[in-house]
């Protein structure tokens, strides 16, 4: 196709003879104004197991939930906008990662002066001693990685059943 | 282990060797020379063992061991997020339709991210102030009013300080510095203060009688705060000096109508001399050093005329300026408009 473009660009009386040909063409349709990122599929069966946090799509963020993060740099005129938008998303996935198949709820995350505070609801399928375990290491490690103390504020509960708020 | 059972025999294992037989791997890799494993398609035999998961013994919830008269400034020491098992408040939320109860504490992850404030409750906060009681000092009792505090400390200097959610503790924004003083606390002469004025421009409020001086210029706030006083201080021995030129100011650049140096005194002088048949010619000294108080409702028509010219323009200002005409030339005073 390339080649042929070339080609007709070097013989100027064929560009004139097949102009409507090369004109650039370029479909348009009216936009698709459907907001999909949030939310959830109702299934036949309606066995779909959602927590309050998944039932309420985000633009009810600030009117029936609150944010996940909590700090400063969201405000305008913040600092460190990004830099803690990435740590922020490092702790989510390292949360996600280390305490695999246990976190039933988002991670939140809350941040006073240096202090980071993350918050979780972990199900308790580990013996206690690992869940110990967990704790100062994903607080040891993340405060080495972010040079902040982190404490690491968990709730248990015995399975993914008590954090359930509805079925779609 | 499925080679212990294969050759299980009621009675025919003592304790002995089943003990090492667990114990060794070689025996097993011995035994398995000597028999062909079977395919076990269905898995009859050995049926695979379901894992029973342990049922971690959870004890009850702390909030309930609790008594009615503790210290709850001990068990909530500092800002935390909310855990269900401590706070002993039966506390619900979230956003449930018509009729339906909404969510209660436990699990609940909204009441986790909301910050709370239960290391914050009022005994609290009295035990801290009482701690912290003995690094304050007593406040100054001649400082008791705002207007004592305004003749002491007449500069006041304005910055702001920054508190982050994050590991900065630094912001641009805390560099400014703005220096206030009111002009009146300055020691200046009519002179020195009309030059401060045309050199400070847009930072004098005449509302407010306030020089304002913003620094931003410099990095780090000492070097503001360094500048803003240098320009007060520059400002005002500038404001002091009287330089050659400024001989020349004539009543053109003059910052007010000063009623003495004007035609308006000249034409009053020469009419009371009229009126009195004086005939005598002033020179420019003697018509500015005039005493109006000589003539009758004098000193009022030069206060009119003056409020005329620096007031502006006004039904107030226009009004005075009426009466004291006529008081001056003896005419009936105006009549109102019927």
């Amino acid at each position: 196709m390339n080649f042929s473009v070339i080609k007709l660009a070097q013989n100027a009386s064929i560009i004139t003879k097949n102009a409507p040909l090369l004109a650039s063409q370029f479909h348009t349709s009216t936009a698709l104004c459907r907001v999909v990122s949030g939310k959830y599929r109702i299934t036949k069966r309606r066995d779909k197991p959602l927590t309050y946090e998944m039932a309420n799509p985000p633009h009810y963020i600030a009117h029936r939930k609150t944010w996940n993060s909590w700090n400063t740099s969201n405000l305008k005129d913040g600092v460190r906008r990004s830099e803690t938008a990435l740590e922020d998303e490092f702790i989510r996935r390292f949360m996600n990662g280390t305490w695999h198949g246990l976190v039933c709820s988002e991670i939140i995350i809350k941040r006073q002066f240096n202090h980071i505070r993350v918050a979780a609801i972990i199900r308790r399928a580990v013996s206690p001693t690992k869940m110990y375990f967990l704790l100062g290491y994903s607080e040891e490690l993340m405060a080495n990685w972010l040079q902040c103390p982190v404490t690491l504020e968990l709730q248990t509960v015995d399975s993914f059943k008590d954090v359930v708020f509805k079925y779609i | 282990m499925s080679l212990f059972i294969k050759h299980y025999r009621p009675g025919s294992i003592f304790k002995k060797q089943i003990l090492w037989r667990l114990n060794s791997s070689v025996a097993e890799n011995h035994e398995s020379e000597e028999e062909f494993r079977v395919l076990d398609i269905l898995k009859k035999r050995d049926k695979q063992q379901k894992r029973v998961a342990r049922r971690i013994d959870v004890p009850a919830d702390r909030a309930e061991k609790m008594s009615t008269d503790q210290n709850w400034g001990n068990v909530w020491p500092g800002p935390r997020s909310f855990h269900p098992s401590t706070v002993p408040l039966p506390i619900r939320q979230g956003f449930v339709p018509k009729g339906q109860v909404p969510p209660g504490k436990k699990a609940n992850a909204e009441l986790m991210k909301i910050p709370n404030f239960l290391h914050l409750t009022p005994p609290v906060i009295k035990t801290q102030c009482e701690a912290i009681k003995k690094f304050c000092t007593e406040w100054p009792k001649l400082l008791n009013s705002e207007e004592a505090i305004e003749k002491h400390y007449p500069v006041e200097v304005i910055t702001s300080d920054y508190c982050h959610a994050s590991p900065t503790i630094r912001n641009p924004l805390a560099r400014v510095v703005t220096l206030r003083v009111k002009l009146s606390t300055l020691n200046l002469d009519k002179h020195a203060k009309d030059k401060l004025l045309r050199l400070v421009g847009d930072h004098y409020d005449e509302k407010t009688d306030l020089i304002t001086l913003t620094a931003d210029r410099c990095p780090m706030r000492r070097q503001n705060l360094d500048y803003v006083n240098y320009l007060l201080t520059a400002c005002y021995h500038e404001a002091w000096t009287v330089e050659d030129w400024e001989k020349e100011k004539m009543e053109a650049d003059m910052e007010y109508y000063d009623w003495n140096n004007n035609q308006s005194k000249k034409n009053l002088v020469n009419w009371y001399h009229k009126c009195i048949n004086k005939d005598i010619a002033l020179s420019e000294d003697e018509y500015k050093s005039f005493d109006t108080s000589v003539i009758d409702h004098g000193e009022e028509y030069k206060l009119a005329v003056s409020s005329l010219f620096n007031d502006g323009e006004r039904e107030e200002t226009i009004n005075n300026y009426d009466t004291a005409v006529r008081k001056l030339l003896g005419l009936p005073e105006r009549k109102p408009i019927e």
